[in-house]
């Protein structure tokens, strides 16, 4: 391990969903964060400073969270890095943590899309991709369909992803979605972007989720005695660009992160329990888990369609009902999947617990970058 | 009054004849589209050349979009469009078929195409099915 764990004192979300304008972004994340600070029994003074990560909430939006939460005047950043800002911010506060600048920090993941995104998500207007029309989910298409084609998989496979992450949802008080849906349903969905389609997409969403980080000295502010879920190590990549013209699946970005997440860490991929996966399109969680090589390559689509990635089976993947089902405020997402392996790791995740979690891995993409293979990733790593 | 047309980024690519421009690294021959300072493949930072691709293409990947952000006509053939001559693969629009006769490997051939407002005199690129004639 190269730099000291950070300690999960608490974690807290609202439900993600679709919400009237009047429940804002701040409110949101207020809201999250009163139930982090309580889960962790702790006060706002108690707090030294907090890490925002969101996309679309403009300028300064952790210090209007800030002053309708009550730190006002505490140091405040933001992160953004799309669909990773979330667990970007978890990175940044766990290094302030190891170098002994804070001892109890808040990080707060939110998003407000309903009221400004819609159709879609696509690159920033500065990237060539959204010269040519490209949509977030045009790009997973072309890779499903190029997986099925490389590898003999079936569109029931994939779609197996849907209905398996929906079947874990059902069990999750906090997810947009909680009732289970058919193979027929997802394979019938209007279709978005062929051959995926509505139920293939994870939904644009509003919400927020909320974690306290300590220090061993923070642990002993609050007056924690006993262990409590860590984090080990959060991997940072950005994609790399690409040369050629070989496998469009490569994955090699989600490669580089889970090198990041066990040389951080000190745990190695066999090591892991349970995967919050970003499935923000159902193919993204099968070639996702390939890249990281914790499912052999080309074998995806068949250990989903198998039940290997479903609760019980040899490595659950997304028991939360991942972003399919929870609901994908984007800048909330890693904060979400945190809240998710504390709730593991601690063995307090109910109808949908992993029996006997040890560690636990999440994973975060965020965003593309016109030649290469993707933006921003994270890879969380926990024990308990 | 229309203007003079034009890439609608500089650089990307040239009008007569119609060519994407890309680079090359003269060390490791690696074909980057668009054109970068350096080479993507040795790393080399000096020497990278502006190079003319290929307008030979082959769908390497593609999907139907039918569903879009506001003010974006659906349907639309997107592809990840493989220049075998230049080892580049490069993410375009595909016409000049139904998009349910769009298949792997299918060859198409570029094709310069107006770029948002037609009196900016701005041009894209796309492909068109089938080999040049």
């Amino acid at each position: 391990m190269t730099l000291a764990p950070a300690h999960v004192a608490g974690v807290g979300m609202v439900r993600f969903g679709k919400y009237p304008a009047d429940v804002t972004l701040e409110r949101m994340a207020a809201g999250a964060a009163r139930e982090a600070l309580a889960d962790a029994g702790a006060a706002l003074t108690a707090v030294d400073g907090l890490y925002v990560g969101h996309v679309f909430g403009g300028p300064v939006a952790g210090q209007r969270i800030a002053a309708q939460l009550g730190l006002d005047g505490a140091p405040v950043s933001n992160h953004e890095n799309y669909c990773a800002s979330g667990a970007t911010a978890i990175r940044e506060a766990w290094v302030a943590l190891a170098a002994g600048l804070h001892d109890v920090v808040l990080v707060i993941g939110v998003e407000k899309m309903t009221d400004r995104v819609a159709g879609g998500v696509r690159p920033d207007p500065g990237d060539l991709d959204a010269a040519v029309g490209y949509v977030m989910a045009a790009g997973h298409a072309m890779s499903a369909r190029r997986y099925m084609a490389d590898h003999g998989a079936t569109r029931e496979q994939i779609a197996a992803v849907a209905v398996k992450n929906h079947a874990h949802s059902v069990h999750n008080r906090y997810a947009q979605y909680q009732k289970p849906i058919s193979l027929e349903e997802v394979l019938g969905a209007r279709p978005i972007a062929e051959p995926l389609g509505l139920l293939d997409c994870s939904p644009i969403s509003d919400g927020a989720a909320a974690v306290v980080l300590c220090s061993p000295g923070g642990l002993r502010r609050l007056g924690i005695v006993g262990p409590v879920p860590r984090v080990l190590g959060v991997g940072l990549v950005s994609g790399s660009v690409l040369t050629g013209t070989g496998d469009l699946n490569a994955e090699d970005v989600s490669r580089r992160a889970g090198e990041e997440a066990w040389k951080l860490s000190g745990v190695g991929p066999d090591e892991i329990d349970l995967v919050e996966m970003h499935d923000c399109f159902t193919i993204a969680e099968i070639v996702r888990m390939e890249g990281l090589g914790l499912v052999p390559h080309g074998q995806g689509a068949a250990w989903t369609a198998d039940g290997r990635t479903a609760l019980g089976g040899r490595l659950p993947v997304n028991p939360s009902g991942g972003l399919l089902s929870r609901g994908h405020p984007v800048g909330a997402t890693g904060a979400a999947q945190v809240c998710e392996l504390t709730w593991q790791l601690r063995g307090t995740a109910g109808g949908r617990q992993v029996e006997g979690a040890r560690s636990g891995l999440a994973y975060c993409k965020g965003g593309t970058v016109n030649g290469t293979d993707g933006g921003s990733v994270t890879t969380v790593v926990m024990a308990r | 009054m229309p203007r003079e047309p034009r890439p609608f980024r500089e650089g990307l690519l040239s009008l007569d004849p119609p060519r994407l421009l890309g680079s090359r690294c003269p060390a490791c021959t690696v074909t980057s589209f668009p054109a970068r300072d350096f080479c993507p493949g040795c790393r080399a930072a000096e020497g990278v050349e502006r190079a003319e691709l290929s307008t030979e293409g082959r769908v390497h990947s593609f999907t139907v979009v039918r569903q879009a952000p506001p003010g974006v006509e659906v349907p639309y053939v997107l592809a990840w469009v493989d220049l075998p001559a230049d080892d580049v693969r490069l993410m375009a629009q595909v016409v000049g078929t139904a998009p349910e006769e769009v298949a792997l490997d299918m060859p198409v051939q570029l094709e310069l195409t107006p770029f948002g407002d037609a009196d900016e005199g701005l041009l894209g690129f796309r492909f068109r099915a089938g080999v040049a004639a």
